[in-house]
């Protein structure tokens, strides 16, 4: 059997001197999801690899719960990390928390241009233009989960930097401002309209070889309990515009793990995208990702 | 369409009714470009209309744009029929009513307008696709360019003879100008087309810096089932009796 990557996971400690992050009304000091739990759930469900993201701040310091997790298990994930929004040289930041770390990329809520599509963009005064220019030099993936009201950027600066890998997270949505909330389970929740604007945004960038997404997410998006049928549909689009090497399924444990399962979240494509074939299958459940971002061979 | 070189003193009076060629061209394309459809004070009425509700209705946009209710790569100004009498009397000027009656052997629906800015993009902001399949009644649109629009302007492209094919029997390409036997539509201010939504059409990437206005018309032959009484009841007071039941509002 091809290896199967999760694409795109959070873990995080309890806040301690040891693995400082930051506390918020939904991360309180005491809450944590250990990577124990992911492995747990990974093995149960013959996952071989994930990608851990960053939860709880951008400061170098508020990574080190991730790359302790990258460091005890190497060959297992590769980790994204954050850039915080006062960054004043995210150059060293960025190549300072990637080398010999394991941390491969970055992800962005923000790209920092106008809001308004009918400004002129100039690229290089985009806030973020240093980050993608890092990124371009130093081969990093960018992780992108931007508000709706900077989806038109997009594709300025894939445009610009047609050699960094870009990730557009959780379908390619962009989330509305005003439309996040946390449901019961404590997890977020994005209000999207049944008209969905990413078709005629973050979904036109299929075009660009550079530019891949992630099968995510659905639980924060869909209106009906697992498997989402729903947003089905969503799944054939993006099937059909990007292909199956360019998409990566992702769990986005543990927001799952109570709600679906992970088990269940596990099979989520098999139930939205059932017509096709084996080959795209294994793309989409790890293949995919072990190119995109270059993952080493499976641990033992 | 005319070249965007040309005046409007180069519009021509157009016949109320489609020539044979059109007819011809209309079975065997699925598209008839009408040069000069809209002139004169006509088209300046329109445009001043146009430019004024999209500003006024602007910041309102923006504010959808942001909560992720509507892309921001394009621009409709909600409820145009209400807003202004220039856009109601384009429901059935007679540029193109004729033709549409005759297509749909005179059961016509109008369904809606979309009055539309197309900002500067790097991408088109759509791309190309039939709007329903052939199981669907005929479903019509008629574009009229509010401003001219020069290739590579974002111009309206169609596949001429696509609303013939067996369904499946095209693939999207990913690039927008590779769609093989496309045909792409440049235009002067006033010029429209008319379109067999069978078929596959989609706007071309706009690399001028200049963004494109143009006004969608979308019909339908007439079916009790689309017909809602409701859509317009709104403006029912300022609408002839025809255009009561053009636009569905009278059975």
């Amino acid at each position: 059997m091809s290896r199967r990557i999760d694409a795109h996971t959070h873990v995080f400690a309890r806040a301690t001197a040891e693995f400082p992050r930051e506390v918020t009304p939904q991360f309180p000091a005491d809450s944590e999801a250990p990577v124990e739990g992911l492995l747990a759930a990974m093995e149960a469900s013959d996952i071989d690899q994930a990608v851990l993201v960053q939860l709880g701040g951008g400061e170098v310091a508020n990574h080190a719960y991730l790359r302790r997790c990258l460091a005890e298990h190497p060959g297992r994930f590769l980790g994204i990390g954050l850039i915080p929004d006062d960054c004043d040289d995210a150059d060293a930041h960025m190549r300072g928390l990637c080398e010999g770390s394991g941390i491969v990329g970055f992800r962005l809520r923000a790209l920092g241009g106008p809001t308004d599509p009918f400004e002129d963009v100039n690229r290089d005064t985009v806030a973020t233009w240093p980050i993608w220019e890092c990124a371009a030099r130093n081969d990093y993936v960018l992780w992108l989960y931007v508000e709706a009201a900077e989806a038109h950027l997009l594709p300025y600066m894939v445009e610009a930097f047609p050699g960094v890998r870009v990730v557009l997270n959780h379908l390619g949505i962009c989330p509305g401002r005003g439309r996040f909330s946390i449901d019961d389970n404590g997890r977020p929740h994005i209000s999207v309209p049944s008209y969905n604007p990413a078709m005629h945004t973050s979904w036109r960038l299929a075009q660009y070889e550079n530019v891949s997404v992630l099968l995510s997410g659905q639980y924060a998006f869909s209106r009906e309990p697992y498997p989402y049928r729903d947003i089905a549909g969503w799944h054939g689009a993006l099937s059909g515009s990007f292909g199956s090497s360019r998409l990566m399924w992702a769990s986005d444990y543990p927001w799952i793990a109570d709600d679906p399962g992970y088990a269940a979240t596990a099979g989520t494509l098999t139930e939205l995208l059932p017509g096709i074939g084996e080959a795209d299958r294994a793309r989409l459940m790890g293949e995919s990702a072990a190119q995109i971002l270059r993952f080493p061979p499976a641990a033992e | 369409m005319r070249e965007p070189n040309a005046t409007n003193a180069d519009a021509t009076a157009l016949p109320r009714t489609p020539t044979p060629d059109e007819m011809r061209r209309w079975d065997r394309d699925g598209i008839v470009a009408l040069p000069g459809a809209l002139g004169g004070a006509e088209l300046a009425r329109l445009q001043k209309a146009f430019d004024h509700w999209a500003a006024e209705c602007k910041h309102g946009w923006l504010e959808r744009v942001a909560a992720g209710d509507v892309a921001g790569t394009y621009y409709d100004i909600p409820d145009p029929l209400a807003k202004d009498t220039a856009f109601v009397d384009l429901v059935d000027h007679p540029s193109y009513y004729g033709r549409l009656l005759r297509f749909t052997d005179g059961e016509l629906l109008f369904l809606a307008a979309q009055v539309r800015t197309v900002p500067v993009w790097p991408l088109a902001y759509c791309a190309w696709h039939p709007d329903v399949g052939r199981t669907n009644p005929l479903h019509i649109k008629v574009q009229i360019y509010v401003d001219d629009v020069p290739p590579h302007g974002g111009e309206f492209a169609f596949v001429p003879g696509s609303h013939r094919e067996a369904p499946g029997l095209r693939r999207r390409p990913l690039l927008t100008d590779a769609m093989p036997g496309c045909q792409t539509f440049p235009g002067r201010a006033g010029d429209a087309v008319v379109f067999n939504a069978y078929g596959w059409h989609t706007p071309m990437q706009n690399r001028t810096d200049v963004p494109r206005k143009s006004i969608i018309l979308i019909y339908e032959r007439a079916t009790e089932a689309r017909r809602n009484p409701e859509q317009y009841a709104h403006i029912a007071g300022s609408l002839s009796p025809s255009r009561r039941r053009l636009l569905g509002v009278e059975a």
